[in-house]
């Protein structure tokens, strides 16, 4: 039996090894997960997953999927027209869309243009911050460690020395 | 306090991080000024009221049928200017711009090649439409859009919207809401002038 099998599991758990396996793992499952492909949807999944991502155009933050305004009614025979006809992907329809009444009918915003700001900058301040923070630990641990100078030391010391004369001088 | 106390490691760190400190807010007030000046500069969609990609391109199909039951199809009405009016008899908008509308269809019966005017049925019934024409005049076609197609067609949200078709089929101008009928002929005009220019 080697040394590490006599150690308790917490003690095991702790070590790095053991978590970074975690991790990796965690990561992996996550890649899988989210790469994979779902069944094929029905013709109703289809619709309601598109009118989803569509903003009713006469509304404020409805999305055409919940709302009854005419406009997004159209909409949504539209989709499910186009749909049922089958030439059209889900991406070609919600151009389409697109194309009739403007970008501001996207739920969700394009990935290009001045549009992509929505995306990028999240990630870049994110990104910005980790990067601050360590640097701010890295200073500060720095700073922990400094090292007095010669005079540092000197002017202690000279401090050191008077102290007691100025106890001396404390009238009682 | 003597020189040697200023240049002390700890100072230098202070002064340092002051520094650091200065940059950094220098460099979020410029993030922030750049989106004030992106904010003041860039224009709301809105303002392009009449503005669409269908304009100067092929109209959309349109297929379907009249209050009468007759069958219209745009692509039959080739050769002829057509101006297709986005209309419900509900609608505030649409009641106060259809005197123009009646003025402009009686102006075009006395010119050699008259306009053809269709009311698209938006989000209506057929009853009310045939009650509200009865009540108001109104001698052109209604055509039905039961199912909005032809409303997504043209990306038409809201109602009242006038759209004029050339001859050759092609889109040519939309008008978000009421018209007058003094505007629609001043667009007409320019527009069949340009047309024939060409």
């Amino acid at each position: 039996m080697s040394s590490s099998e006599g150690k308790p599991m917490s003690s095991r758990l702790k070590s790095w090894p053991m978590w970074m396996f975690m991790a990796i793992v965690t990561v992996c499952l996550l890649a899988v997960g989210a790469g994979r492909e779902g069944g094929p949807l029905t013709q109703q999944e289809r619709i309601d997953v598109i009118t989803k991502r569509l903003a009713c155009p006469t509304c404020d933050g409805e999305s055409v999927f919940v709302s009854q305004a005419s406009a997004a009614v159209n909409i949504k025979n539209e989709v499910a027209r186009q749909v049922a006809s089958g030439q059209r992907d889900d991406e070609e329809i919600i151009a389409y869309i697109e194309e009739r009444f403007g970008g501001r009918v996207l739920l969700v915003p394009r990935t290009t243009g001045f549009d992509s700001l929505v995306w990028v900058l999240p990630v870049s301040v994110l990104v910005c911050s980790v990067a601050g923070l360590a640097a701010a630990f890295r200073r500060w641990q720095r700073e922990q460690g400094l090292v007095p100078s010669d005079d540092d030391r000197a002017m202690v010391a000279r401090l050191l020395a008077e102290e007691p004369q100025d106890h001396d001088e404390v009238p009682r | 306090m003597n020189d040697s106390e200023n240049s002390s490691p700890l100072n230098a760190a202070l002064e340092g991080r002051s520094r650091r400190s200065s940059l950094i807010a220098g460099a979020v007030g410029v993030v922030v000024a750049l989106f004030f000046v992106v904010l003041v500069v860039s224009s709301p969609e809105d303002r392009e009221t009449a503005a669409s990609p269908l304009l100067g391109n092929p109209a959309p199909v349109v297929r379907s049928t009249t209050l009468e039951n007759e069958q219209f199809e745009l692509s039959r009405r080739r050769g002829s200017w057509v101006m297709f009016n986005f209309f419900n008899s509900t609608c505030v908008p649409c009641r106060q711009e259809h005197p123009e509308l009646v003025a402009f269809h009686e102006a075009q019966a006395s010119v050699a090649t008259p306009t053809e005017l269709y009311s698209i049925i938006n989000d209506d019934s057929d009853n009310a439409v045939r009650a509200f024409f009865e009540a108001n005049q109104g001698g052109w076609s209604k055509v039905r859009d039961d199912d909005g197609s032809i409303a997504v067609a043209f990306g038409v949200a809201k109602v009242p919207e006038t759209w004029i078709i050339d001859p050759n089929g092609f889109v040519r101008m939309r008008f978000i809401g009421a018209v007058t009928k003094d505007l629609l002929t001043e667009k007409l005009t320019e527009l069949q002038t340009a047309f024939e220019g060409m």
